[in-house]
């Protein structure tokens, strides 16, 4: 029986080329396993993003309602027994440069 | 032996063989008519059954007020929808159908119309579109087989009735149907986009994948300040009111750019329940209710006089008594004598005008009123603008000049006479009308709309009709319009109104208005009140300038523009003691 007498260099080459085969085959895996999770991921933050713009834009819209001008005038005179003042009694607030003309 | 058992054998092999070829041909054949005879057929069919086209409707852009308060938003608001079953009979359909119908308070009619669409084994039924969110939470408690709901937005309008008319509203399909709603659809609107949506074998469906992304809608900043809205259909609601009124109208401007400030129509709306006569909605009386101008005409008349220079200020009329021209009487609404040129419009005297009329001539008065814009759309960005009625000169009756010269024989709109008080207030330069301030293309740009100027007078002449017109609210027929501290001007108007009825104008039917601006220095504000058939008083000085003062006394409170002090009223008296004495 003739054995042929096996390179330990080679075998060491190929088990090294075969761990690297598997190696780069599994991190191919990973890295688009990774990239399907991280682009569902991704597709979730921005439905989120947009679920809370919407949500936002809905808390806007019903602070503008709460705070329309009929619903606060009602709410003055109704409910807080509020009067408009009279002429005499409003003092208009003096701006910066009248005070600073009046300094002079 | 063996040739007998061979040829049994070929025998049967070539039986075979024939058997499978037919068979064989047969399966082609079948597979030739499925695949290229009736392929669109099946396809369609397959395409049907197992995935599904929707269109996205995108979001129509918000519409803000000048500093950013929202007056229309829409938001999301599913509808009610209905996918029958395969498989399932009719009357059970029908039977789900009348178990939700009391929920979802269906009419008769939309009822009967669902119960024939099911008949008609329709694939997909609308059961009732932005829907009420609790009653679509306790339709799908039910869980009944083949009832969804399909996302939609709904229209919003925070501010409930505030400037309705000039707003407008929306169809089902969020279509703009009236006011900048309308006018400005297709900016709102955005584009459509396309969903493929994949069903399993029960038609159920599993997974969305957009094919083409929906556009949204621009979102539009008005010129409209929501504060000065508030005051003026505050005001203009409690004086048709209290005057019994048919109706009115009021509309404020800054004069510099002619951005509309204001623009109210009362009775109004609550957009968020709109009435169902298009009556109440559609119209805007602003822009599209045509009238006689009355005296507030005369700033034209008189614009006419200088600039053709057929007038002079120091000129005087005799208004002593009634005029006759072609056969009517024309008179005066309070005995004068003789009056100048100015106190004829301060005092708003017919007789006085109607000679200044006949001095000016027709053409250089047509002339005129073409020119400050009259018979044209002032160009405001509003659907449905009339143009008014100016009947050309060769149309004219011998009574026309003097008609003309007292604001009768010419229909105007609202928004025209607000236009030609701008002329005055702006020293000679008229502007175009605009709602629309910006359009917000996205997040960081916005396209500017730009503002129009024209001159219409000299400013010389525009100056001696602002002394004019400042003298009719101080001590002329507009003095119920001044506004304690501020300087104002403008001019008053009643019209009798146009009765079909009796083929001519009526003695009790009028109708009151007043254009004005302030301060007179450099305007802030201008504005037209039109106030129509008031009952009991109803002269402009008396119903529609009142309603001016209170609105300008709010907008001035509103800006913080404090009064300016009035001096006292105190002699001058010389002191001959010397210092030393006192």
């Amino acid at each position: 029986m003739i054995t042929k007498k096996v390179n330990k260099k080679n075998l060491v080459l190929s088990i090294f080329a075969g761990f690297f085969v598997i190696f780069f085959l599994t991190f191919y895996i990973w890295h688009q396993a990774e990239s399907v999770r991280i682009g569902y991921k991704t597709k979730d933050l921005e439905e989120e993003i947009e679920r809370l713009r919407g949500d936002i834009e809905q808390l806007e819209t019903h602070k503008a309602s709460l705070l329309s001008l009929d619903r606060v005038e009602q709410m003055a005179r109704q409910e807080l027994r509020m009067v408009l003042p009279s002429e005499k009694q409003i003092i208009f607030e003096k701006s910066n440069e009248d005070l600073r003309q009046q300094n002079r | 032996m063996k040739n007998s058992l061979q040829r049994r054998v070929k025998k049967r092999t070539i039986i075979l063989v024939m058997f499978s070829l037919v068979w064989l041909g047969a399966l082609v054949l079948r597979l030739v008519q499925l695949q290229v005879i009736n392929a669109n057929q099946y396809r369609s069919i397959v395409l049907d059954q197992n995935q599904n086209t929707i269109d996205v409707i995108p979001k129509r852009g918000t519409i803000y007020d000048r500093n950013g308060t929202i007056l229309a938003r829409s938001m999301p608001n599913p509808s009610l929808a209905f996918r029958p079953p395969q498989g399932e009979s009719i009357n059970s359909q029908l039977n789900k159908i009348n178990k939700i119908s009391e929920i979802c308070a269906l009419s008769s009619d939309r009822l009967k119309s669902i119960q024939s669409q099911i008949e008609e084994q329709k694939p997909f039924i609308w059961i009732k579109r932005k829907i009420d969110p609790e009653e679509a939470d306790k339709v799908m408690s039910l869980q009944l087989n083949g009832f969804y709901l399909e996302d939609e937005k709904k229209r919003f309008y925070p501010q409930g009735k505030l400037a309705s008319h000039l707003i407008g509203r929306v169809g089902m399909d969020d279509n703009g149907q009236s006011g900048v709603e309308l006018k400005y659809d297709s900016v709102l609107l955005g584009y459509k986009g396309r969903r493929l949506t994949f069903k399993d074998a029960k038609r159920r469906d599993y997974q969305h994948e957009i094919i083409e992304q929906p556009i949204p809608g621009k979102d539009l900043i008005l010129t409209i300040d929501e504060t000065i809205q508030y005051f003026a259909e505050k005001e203009l609601a409690k004086a048709v009111t209290t005057r019994s009124a048919d109706w009115g109208i009021v509309i404020v401007s800054h004069p510099g750019t002619g951005e509309i400030l204001a623009l109210a129509n009362y009775p109004d709306f609550d957009l968020n329940h709109p009435p169902s006569s298009i009556e109440l909605w559609g119209k805007i009386r602003a822009i599209q209710h045509l009238f006689d101008p009355g005296s507030t005409f005369k700033i034209v008349i008189a614009s006419a006089a200088l600039e053709s220079g057929r007038v002079s200020f120091s000129d005087v009329f005799d208004c002593s008594q009634s005029q006759l021209y072609a056969g009517k009487i024309f008179r005066d609404h309070d005995d004068f004598e003789t009056l100048a040129f100015p106190d004829v419009i301060i005092h708003s005297s017919n007789i006085g005008t109607i000679q200044i009329g006949q001095r000016i001539g027709e053409q250089n008065l047509y002339d005129m009123i073409q020119t400050y814009g009259y018979g044209q759309k002032t160009g405001v960005d509003l659907p449905g603008e009339e143009r008014g009625i100016l009947n050309p000169i060769k149309k004219w009756t011998p009574i026309s000049l003097a008609s003309l010269s007292i604001g009768y024989e010419i229909s105007v709109t609202a928004i025209q006479m607000l236009q030609a008080i701008n002329v005055i207030a702006n020293r000679g330069v008229a502007t175009r009308p605009m709602i629309v301030k910006n359009i917000v293309l996205n997040r960081e740009k916005i396209q500017k709309q730009p503002y129009e100027y024209r001159r219409v007078i000299t400013e010389e002449v525009a100056s001696r009709l602002i002394d004019i017109v400042q003298k009719v609210t101080e001590v002329g027929t507009g003095t119920a319009a001044h506004i304690e501290g501020y300087s104002t001007a403008g001019k008053t108007g009643t019209a009798q109104k146009y009765d079909p009825a009796i083929g001519s104008y009526s003695t009790s039917k009028h109708t009151a208005s007043f254009v004005g601006f302030a301060p007179v220095e450099t305007p802030l504000f201008s504005m037209v009140v039109v106030i129509d058939n008031p009952k009991g008083l109803f002269y402009g000085g008396q119903v529609a300038a009142p309603v001016f003062r209170e609105i300008g006394r709010q907008i001035f409170r509103y800006l913080r523009i404090p009064p300016k002090p009035i001096p006292p009223r105190t002699f001058i008296t010389a002191d001959n003691r010397r210092p030393q004495d006192q």
